[in-house]
């Protein structure tokens, strides 16, 4: 039963490559440009709920891999058809103008998880209505979560560079 | 009453009713609120030493500040220390805000609270225990008998400077400031 979305997938989508079952989740690899299509079909296949989207940076690959956790409800038999209760969707981007289609239209929900890769790992996603920063107050030049982002050097230079207040400041 | 205190409360009643009615601001940050909730309640019930929570930063002349601060609970902690009457003590809870704690090298968490609002004392752990309150409530009433626990004219002495430091670090703040500046005079 678990082979029937696979094969399905599969035949559907040349481009994407599956790896096996385990613990009730499918890993699924796609190409950016077919990512929205995926989801469509996921999310018509009963995969109704968005977990999250993260994100990875493999720098020495100098490619950002998004992450989409879907999943569905059970129903009495475990799972609608019985297939894998956990879909992980994963594609990859490059780390220079890292962009994306917004899955906003499939996942309203997504609107929120992708301010916040937007804001942590700079992936920008076309279509967002509003892609302010959703928890930083600051500026980053580089996103902070990308790997390549120095915090002990940041942290030096505007933390540290903030100067004791009153006699605190004329003892030093 | 304790009839020991009775020629303190003779000599300076104010101070001793700033001692022994402290009304701590329900302010929420980090994972020291946790501790707090038994504190004020049943178990722990820190009325006994007249701490009690209120729900408005206006009423209240404690701030404890329970855990590591981000940039944005920054603007949050200025705002509601700004608004607090005067006399007020501020108490930083854990390590966090003394110097970053475990959060030393993040990128979103202030490390030195007492750069940006003036600090009366500071209970050291991760996490203290509830017991660490009340030692921390009985050394402030030391500090406040000896005049000691004097961040609030600390903060008008040197208003240029802690707004400075919290500009530095928030970017333009759009309230305006609570105390002339010096440099507008």
């Amino acid at each position: 039963m678990n082979g029937a979305l696979t094969d399905r997938l599969k035949a559907i989508f040349r481009d994407i490559e599956t790896d096996d079952v385990r613990d009730g989740r499918l890993t699924v690899l796609a190409p950016a440009a077919s990512v929205l299509s995926v989801l469509r079909l996921l999310r018509s296949d009963g995969y109704g709920y968005l977990q999250l989207i993260s994100c990875v940076d493999w720098i020495d690959d100098g490619q950002l891999e998004v992450v989409y956790v879907l999943s569905r409800y059970l129903d009495g038999e475990g799972g609608i058809g019985g297939g894998p209760i956990r879909v992980v969707l994963k594609t990859r981007v490059p780390r220079t103008n890292a962009s994306l289609p917004t899955a906003i239209e499939i996942y309203p929900i997504a609107e929120p998880y992708e301010r916040e890769v937007h804001e942590l790992f700079g992936v920008r996603f076309e279509g967002h209505p509003r892609l302010t920063p959703l928890f930083l107050e600051r500026e980053y030049e580089i996103p902070p979560f990308r790997k390549d982002f120095d915090t002990r050097q940041y942290v030096e230079d505007v933390f540290g560079s903030v100067p004791a207040v009153g006699e605190e400041s004329q003892d030093s | 009453m304790d009839r020991n205190q009775l020629v303190k409360w003779l000599e300076a009643p104010a101070k001793m009713a700033h001692k022994y009615s402290l009304h701590a601001v329900y302010f929420c940050t980090g994972c020291g609120i946790i501790e707090v909730p038994p504190t004020i309640t049943a178990r722990w019930d820190a009325e006994r030493f007249g701490v009690l929570p209120t729900a408005t930063p206006r009423h209240a002349n404690l701030f404890l500040i329970t855990g590591y601060v981000s940039v944005k609970t920054l603007r949050a902690i200025v705002r509601t220390y700004e608004q607090m009457p005067e006399p007020k003590f501020s108490v930083g809870f854990g390590s966090c805000p003394i110097n970053g704690g475990m959060y030393w090298d993040s990128y979103n968490t202030i490390k030195h609270l007492d750069r940006y609002i003036p600090i009366d004392g500071w209970i050291a752990g991760c996490m203290p225990r509830p017991e660490a309150i009340f030692i921390a409530v009985t050394h402030l009433w030391t500090l406040i008998e000896k005049d000691m626990a004097d961040g609030y004219k600390r903060y008008r002495e040197h208003y240029d400077e802690y707004r400075a430091n919290q500009e530095r670090v928030l970017g333009k703040l759009e309230w305006p400031p609570l105390f002339p500046m010096r440099k507008d005079q």
